[in-house]
C-alpha cells in the first residue's frame, strides 16, 4: 500500500503528461474494481461499464441538471453505481461461468442503450455536458480545479482512500472468504459460507469501486462520452487486469499504466500504433499468461523458496 | 529551449504547492513566448473509420501551415501543427486535448471530426478560454447551451446542408421518405430536412426510419421504403454508411423509383463506391475542386495542394483543414498576436475568403455563413478523369436566412 501512494504520488512527474496519469489512475482504479470480482472471487463480468458509466452519468446529471456541488455528486455517482450493481449483481449471479459473463454482458448493453435514448438526460450520442467543475471549494479553502497537478492530487486523495478501504476488506475475512469461493465453491459452501451473498456483496462493492472510477472521471474530463458505456469499456477493464495481473492487488494498475503508457507513446510516434500495441500484447499474453505483475510477484516468490 | 520551459514549470508548480498554480504558470509562458512557433493542436480521428478524411484533413492543414510561414508568419513567428490521434472517441479527444493545452501550450486547436468528439473538445476549451476551430459538422455546438467565444464553427452544419438540398430538391405535392442513422448527426440531419419541408409548404413525408449507425445490411428497411412510392428519398448518414446503404438502395431499385438525396455527398465514399451506384445521387458540399472555376482562393488552394501532393486534389473534408487553420492564422495575423481576446474581435463578423468563395463568421453564434454547393454524381461515361466525379448543379450562395436565427439557439440579441 504505501508503495502504491508512493508511486502514484510520483506519477505526474514522469508520465508523458498529466492528463494521461489522470487517466492511468482512474482506469487503474476501474480494473482494480473489477479485479475485485474477477481476480478475487472468479467471476468474469463483461458488463463493468454500465458500473463506471453509472457512476460518470450520475455524478455529471447531479452536476449538470441538479447543480450539486463536487463532493456530494461524487456520493451520488457511486450511490447510483452501487444501486446499479445490487440490481445486476441480483440478477447475474444466478448464473455461473460463461452465462454469468453473458447474462451481465446484455444487461450492460440494456444500460447503454437506455442511455443512448434518454437525450434529454443523458445527452444521448453527443454526451453529457455542462459539468466543469473550475473551481472546488472545501470549506474556507478553494482549489483551481482546472490547474493539472491540483486536479491530480485531489482525485489520487479520492482514490487512494478507497485503495486503502479495499486493501482492508481483502485482507479481513471476507477477502479469504471470496478467494475460497473463487477456489472452490462447493468446498465453500460445505464450510458453511453462504456462497450467494459473498458473491453479491463482492458485486456491490466491486460496482461502488468502479462507480467511484466513473465519477472521477466526469469530474476530470467534464464530459460524460456515451462510450463509457459501451461494452468497449467493459473490455479495458477485462484487458488491463489480465495485462497486470489478474488477483494481485497492484496489477491491474500496472497493466493500466502500461495499456494507456504504450498507447500514448505509439500514437504519437506513428499513425499504425494499433499494429505495435497488437504486438505486444500478443508477446504478453504468450510469455506473461499471469500477467506483468503477476508473473514478476511469482518468480520473486519461486526464488524466495 | 522546450526542455527548460517545462523545468521551469515544473519547479514553479512544486512551490506553488496545491494552491493556486495558474498565475505563475502563465507568467513562465510570457516569457518565453516572444519567439516561440505559434502551436496549432489538431486532434482528428487517423484510426476508425473516418481515417481517409482525417489523413486528408491533416495534408490540407499543412499546406495552409506551410503558406502562413512562407509568407512571413506572424512577424516572424512560424506556426507549427501538432496532430494528435482522437481515435474518434470524445473521452480520448478530450484528454488529447488537456495535454496539448496543458503540455504542448497550443496557442489554439483546431480539428475533430464527429458530431460528439467536437462538443468534447468544446468543452475543455471554453472552460480555459482556449481559441477552438471546429470542422465538423453539429448543430448543436453553436446553441447557447454549448455556445463559447472562444469557439468558432467553420463547418457547414446539418440544418445548412439538408436545407439547401430541400431547397433544390423538393417541389410541393413530393412525398419524401427519410431515412436516417440513429444518432445526434444523424437526428439533426433529419430534422434540417423536416424544416426545410416545413417551409416549402405541401411536402408529405410518409415515412421515416431509423438505421443503427454503422449498419451493414439495411434489407430490412429498404421494402418499406419502396412501399411507401416516395418520390424523393433522403439518406441521413455519413461515412461508409452512406456508401452501403446507397449500393442497397439501388440493388432494390430505389432509384427507379425515386430520386435519391443525401445532405452531404462525401467525396472519399464515391471515390470508395463505384459511378454506377452514385449515379444521379444528389447531395450538398462544403468543397469540391472544380469551384476553382468560380473561386480564385479555391483555384490557388488546389494548385498548392496539387504541387505539394503529386497533382492529386483535396477532399470535402480536407478542405475544412485547410480553411479551419487558414481562418484562425489569418486572424492572428490581422490581430498582430495570439491573445484569445484580440483574435475574437478580429473574427466577431468577419468576411473572408479561405477557399470556397467569401464566407461571414457571424458573431452571436460563430457559425460561418457561407455556400452549400449541390453536387450531382456523375455516370461513367460522363467522367473525364478519375477526379471528375460531380457536376456541380447549383451554389446555394450563403445567407444569414439559411441559418437558425440566433434567438432560435438560445442566445440573447
Amino acid at each position: 500500500m504505501p508503495i502504491v501512494a508512493a508511486v502514484l504520488a510520483l506519477l505526474p512527474w514522469v508520465a508523458p503528461s498529466q492528463a494521461l496519469s489522470v487517466n492511468i489512475l482512474l482506469y487503474g482504479l476501474f480494473a482494480t474494481g473489477f479485479n475485485l470480482l474477477f481476480g478475487y472471487t472468479g467471476l468474469l463480468s463483461f458488463g463493468h461499464a454500465a458500473f463506471f458509466g453509472a457512476g460518470a452519468y450520475g455524478a455529471g446529471i447531479a452536476l449538470a441538471h441538479y447543480g450539486v456541488g463536487w463532493f456530494g455528486a461524487i456520493f451520488i455517482g457511486v450511490g447510483v453505481a452501487g444501486m446499479l450493481a445490487l440490481l445486476i449483481g441480483a440478477v447475474s449471479i444466478r448464473s455461473r461461468g460463461i452465462y454469468f459473463s453473458m447474462v451481465t454482458l446484455a444487461l450492460a448493453q440494456l444500460v447503454y442503450y437506455a442511455a443512448f435514448q434518454a437525450t434529454d438526460w443523458t445527452g444521448g450520442e453527443n454526451g453529457l455536458r455542462g459539468l466543469t467543475v473550475s473551481v472546488l471549494s472545501l470549506g474556507p479553502i478553494s482549489l483551481n480545479f482546472l490547474d493539472p497537478t491540483t486536479k491530480y492530487y485531489v482525485l489520487f486523495a479520492f482514490v487512494m482512500f478507497a485503495l486503502w478501504l479495499l486493501s482492508r476488506m481483502l485482507n479481513a475475512p471476507f477477502g479469504a472468504a471470496m478467494e475460497a469461493v473463487r477456489e472452490n465453491e462447493s468446498r465453500a459452501r460445505a464450510c458453511g459460507f453462504d456462497v450467494r451473498l459473498i458473491k453479491l456483496i463482492a458485486f456491490v462493492v466491486s460496482g461502488l469501486v468502479c462507480g467511484l472510477a466513473g465519477s472521477l472521471n466526469a469530474l476530470h474530463l467534464s464530459i460524460v462520452p456515451i462510450d463509457t458505456l459501451y461494452y468497449q469499456t467493459s473490455g479495458l477493464a477485462v484487458m488491463m487486469a489480465l495485462l497486470g495481473g489478474a488477483g494481485t492487488f497492484l496489477g491491474p494498475f500496472i497493466g493500466a499504466a502500461i495499456f494507456l503508457l504504450i498507447e500514448d507513446i505509439f500514437s504519437l510516434w506513428t499513425p499504425h500504433w494499433q499494429l505495435f500495441v497488437g504486438i505486444i500484447f500478443m508477446l504478453a499474453v504468450l510469455f506473461m499468461p499471469r500477467g506483468v505483475w503477476g508473473t514478476l510477484a511469482g518468480w520473486y516468490r519461486e526464488r524466495r523458496a | 529551449m522546450k526542455a527548460i520551459r517545462s523545468c521551469l514549470t515544473r519547479r514553479v508548480a512544486l512551490r506553488g504547492g496545491a494552491l493556486s498554480l495558474a498565475a505563475p504558470a502563465i507568467l513562465s509562458r510570457a516569457a518565453w513566448a516572444q519567439d516561440a512557433p505559434i502551436r496549432i493542436g489538431f486532434p482528428t480521428p487517423l484510426t476508425g473509420p473516418y481515417g481517409a478524411e482525417a489523413k486528408d484533413q491533416v495534408r490540407c492543414a499543412e499546406i495552409a501551415v506551410a503558406q502562413f510561414n512562407a509568407s512571413g508568419g506572424l512577424k516572424g513567428r512560424k506556426a507549427e501543427l501538432l496532430v494528435r490521434d482522437d481515435k474518434l472517441s470524445p473521452g480520448e479527444a478530450a484528454t488529447r486535448t488537456l495535454e496539448l493545452i496543458e503540455k504542448d501550450h497550443v496557442d489554439c486547436i483546431v480539428g475533430s471530426l464527429s458530431s460528439s468528439v467536437q462538443l468534447a473538445v468544446n468543452e475543455i476549451t471554453k472552460a480555459r478560454g482556449m481559441l477552438y476551430v471546429s470542422i465538423s459538422q453539429s448543430d448543436t455546438i453553436t446553441e447557447a447551451s454549448d455556445f463559447a467565444r472562444t469557439t468558432f464553427h467553420e463547418a457547414l452544419n446539418p440544418h445548412m446542408t439538408a436545407g439547401a438540398v430541400a431547397r433544390h430538391v423538393f417541389k410541393p405535392g413530393m412525398r419524401v421518405a427519410i431515412l436516417l442513422a440513429d444518432y445526434a448527426y444523424g437526428q439533426e440531419m433529419a430534422a434540417g430536412f423536416r424544416r426545410a419541408a416545413t417551409a416549402i409548404g405541401g411536402i408529405d413525408i410518409v415515412l421515416e426510419l431509423k438505421h443503427p449507425v454503422g449498419a451493414s445490411d439495411y434489407s430490412t428497411f429498404l421494402p418499406q421504403i419502396r412501399a411507401s412510392k416516395a418520390d424523393v428519398v433522403c439518406i441521413c448518414n455519413f461515412g461508409r454508411d452512406q456508401a452501403n446503404s446507397i449500393k442497397q438502395a439501388v440493388d432494390f431499385g430505389i432509384k427507379r423509383q425515386a430520386k435519391i438525396v443525401v445532405p452531404v455527398l462525401l467525396y472519399n465514399q464515391r471515390l470508395a463506391s463505384s459511378p454506377d451506384v452514385f449515379e444521379g445521387v444528389v447531395g450538398g458540399s462544403n468543397y469540391y475542386w472544380e469551384i476553382e472555376n468560380q473561386f480564385p482562393s479555391a483555384r490557388s488552394f488546389n494548385d498548392a495542394y496539387r504541387a505539394a501532393y503529386s497533382g492529386a486534389l483535396p477532399s470535402d473534408y480536407g478542405a475544412y483543414g485547410y480553411s479551419g487553420v487558414r481562418l484562425i492564422l489569418d486572424a492572428m495575423r490581422r490581430a498582430g498576436g495570439v491573445s484569445a481576446d484580440a483574435v475574437i474581435h478580429e473574427l466577431d463578423g468577419a468576411h473572408y475568403d479561405t477557399c470556397k468563395g467569401p464566407e461571414i463568421m457571424r458573431a452571436c453564434d460563430h457559425q460561418a455563413i457561407q455556400s452549400v454547393l449541390i453536387l450531382q454524381s456523375k455516370a461513367k461515361s460522363n467522367m473525364k478523369n478519375d477526379a471528375d466525379l460531380f457536376d456541380i448543379v447549383a451554389i446555394d450562395a450563403g445567407a444569414e436566412a439559411n441559418l437558425r436565427s440566433c434567438a432560435d439557439l438560445g442566445h440573447k440579441s
